[in-house]
């Protein structure tokens, strides 16, 4: 099998040395198997050992090696070079995030949101251990099971230009996550989550662009959870006006 | 966290041809642009309707009638629809209805949906126009 060539393109920023991003423009030969982040590590290893990225399991589950390529936010682990065959292929840092070095984005802005809506079971009150598990059906599974596979990758934000607009967004991933949690049968912390996801930059900035849900790697639909969170809020709203006591 | 000038970090803007980038975006743009032309409608309708009421029947339809009416309800119309199937679907989406062990699909929500729009429609143009 002889071995073709990939010319990539990747954006080159580092803040010691340069004011604005640059391109830089690489060779790698390749085989079928092989995805970008192949291509980036080959780069890495055999040409220039000062390009920097984010990568770690190889296998899209870690949801670490997030880049917009060919403007479109999408893995570099699951995106084959032999797509790309007789084009250059350019590979820059997700967008909507501010840029530390070369493909790799501050992520501390979703990390702050993700412990924001509490990805956790809360309970009013835990049961020991011997009195066994929270038990739960297949068809109360199957209301939240979707969005329990996010990976956290980031691939959403980037491709959401309202999160690119304003940053207060919650965004698709984390109310996807605060979406799941409140769906889950086992879940009492709706009265802590529903504040946070219905303030003001919560799931009502969205306007439905959906390609939060056409970027998602693992096949969650973070724009159905959003808008599911609006009914749910509404729904809630006319019923504490329509029956003030007790109309939850 | 906390200590955000640890390094000097790049902000990008989003640049205000974003929505150019691809199909989706750009059919986004479009429906935002075109609720422009329905919301446009309303007021024209209800300029419409307010002429029946204070006038008569006749000057309600001989307004409905201008040539330049038709044309701008012609153009509302395609772009509501536009809106209808998308707002159509999505209830779908949001809403299954559960019938026995199996679930509605999004897009019996949309053709259902769109048959009670003509339905709907019929009865109101036949109340307020052929009757």
């Amino acid at each position: 099998m002889g071995q073709d060539i990939a010319t990539i393109r990747v954006t080159r920023y580092r803040p010691e040395k340069d004011s604005k991003p640059y391109f830089q423009e690489y060779k790698v030969p390749y085989r079928q198997d092989m995805v970008i982040l192949d291509a980036l590590n080959y780069i890495k290893a055999e040409i220039d050992g000062s390009l920097t990225y984010r990568w770690s399991c190889r296998m899209g589950v870690c949801g670490s090696c997030g880049a917009n390529i060919d403007g479109e936010p999408k893995l570099t682990c699951a995106s084959f070079l032999h797509d790309f065959k007789g084009r250059t292929i350019t590979v820059e840092p997700m967008t909507n995030f501010p840029v530390i070095k070369d493909l790799v984005v501050d992520m501390e802005d979703f990390m702050e949101k993700l412990v924001k809506i509490k990805p956790w079971i809360i309970r009013e009150k835990e049961t020991p251990p011997e009195q066994g598990e929270y038990k739960q059906s297949a068809q109360e599974l199957e209301r939240y099971s979707q969005f329990s596979s996010c990976i956290n990758c980031m691939l959403c934000y980037a491709a959401c230009p309202i999160y690119g607009l304003n940053e207060k967004f919650l965004g698709p991933a984390a109310t996807a996550l605060a979406y799941r949690y409140i769906e889950d049968s086992r879940d009492q912390g709706k009265d802590v989550r529903f504040p946070i996801v219905h303030e003001m930059e919560g799931v009502w900035e969205c306007t439905l662009v959906g390609e939060c849900s056409v970027v998602c790697p693992k096949g969650v639909d973070p724009m159905l959870a959003i808008q599911k969170a609006k009914i749910l809020g509404a729904t809630n709203a006319l019923k504490s006006l329509l029956m003030p006591r007790g109309g939850r | 966290m906390g200590d955000s000038n640890r390094y000097p970090e790049l902000r990008r803007r989003i640049s205000p041809g974003w929505w150019r980038a691809n199909r989706h975006y750009a059919m986004y743009m479009v429906r935002e642009w075109t609720s422009l032309f329905v919301a446009l409608y309303s007021l024209v309708f209800i300029y419409g309707v307010s002429l029946w009421a204070m006038g008569s029947r006749a000057s309600f339809l001989n307004f409905l009638r201008n040539p330049a009416i038709v044309g701008f309800s012609i153009v509302a119309l395609v772009f509501t629809m536009y809106h209808a199937v998308t707002w159509f679907y999505l209830l779908g989406a949001i809403s299954p209805i559960k019938i026995g062990r199996s679930k509605t699909r999004p897009w019996q929500a949309l053709v259902l949906n769109l048959i009670l729009l003509v339905i709907v429609s019929y009865l109101a143009i036949w109340l307020l126009v052929l009757r």
